[in-house]
């Protein structure tokens, strides 16, 4: 797993590459929460780079956008890989997520 | 934990000498992360080295996974679904994994025999 984050006018960018499992979801969580400490409040994760994700980085997902909420911050996904998707449709975290087809789109939607 | 690695590498040997595609190797490696990391986090109160054992059996096109251990006894059939129409609030973190074992996989039985646990999982490979 490779984590990147740039930050824009509005939002910060956090890109996840690679696949996120039991092994090294508590360093994702780790690097969103620093995002959120450090006063990110509305942040994209681009998944375009991801091809694995299992219920702990699901957690993490989750864990992340009830903070967010709390924080009345914004919490979006984009370019998720078709298999990252169905697991997203299978855990019913399609529509507790706010998805979109790019970072574009996520910044303008 | 780190042992997860091996089954990923071996699960893509596995997916070329079956005949594969991506997509199907990545569901059976969630399958088997979960099943594992749920015996190795919760199936054990020592610190005592345990051993797992994966089999694979292809027959047709139904894949046999089974996985025999010596941990505390825990049928997984019997935990409930988790309600995936409830809110983010609403939302319990966790208790997705032995879930998406059971939407992946098109059988899950377990059975306890001489102090084992034995989950056996299959699914029809065909593309």
């Amino acid at each position: 797993m490779n984590v990147q984050v740039s930050t824009s006018a509005d939002y910060t960018v956090v890109c996840v590459d690679g696949r996120v499992d039991t092994t090294n979801a508590s360093e994702l969580e780790k690097s969103m929460l620093e995002v959120i400490e450090g006063g990110g409040t509305k942040i994209i994760l681009d998944c375009s780079g991801l091809n694995y994700i299992s219920s702990s980085g699901l957690r993490v997902f989750l864990v992340i956008q009830k903070k967010l909420m709390l924080l009345k911050g914004q919490f979006r996904l984009c370019s998720l890989q078709p298999g990252i998707k169905e697991i997203f449709d299978i855990s019913g975290f399609s529509s507790i997520f706010s998805l979109f087809a790019d970072t574009e789109a996520a910044m303008n939607g | 934990m780190s042992e997860l690695e091996r089954v990923a590498a071996f699960l893509d040997e596995l997916g070329e000498e079956l005949g594969l595609g991506i997509p199907q190797v990545l569901s059976l490696n969630l399958v088997l992360e979960e099943a594992l990391s749920n015996i190795i986090l919760y199936g054990y109160d020592d610190k005592n080295q345990h051993r797992i054992e994966i089999n694979f059996k292809m027959e047709g096109d139904q894949l046999a996974i089974s996985l025999i251990d010596d941990g505390q006894p825990y049928d997984p059939t019997l935990r409930a679904d988790p309600d995936t129409t409830l809110s983010v609030e609403e939302r319990p973190v966790g208790g997705l994994g032995i879930f998406l074992i059971k939407k992946i996989m098109d059988k899950v039985e377990y059975e306890r025999k001489s102090n084992k646990n034995y989950l056996i999982l299959t699914k029809n490979m065909k593309p």
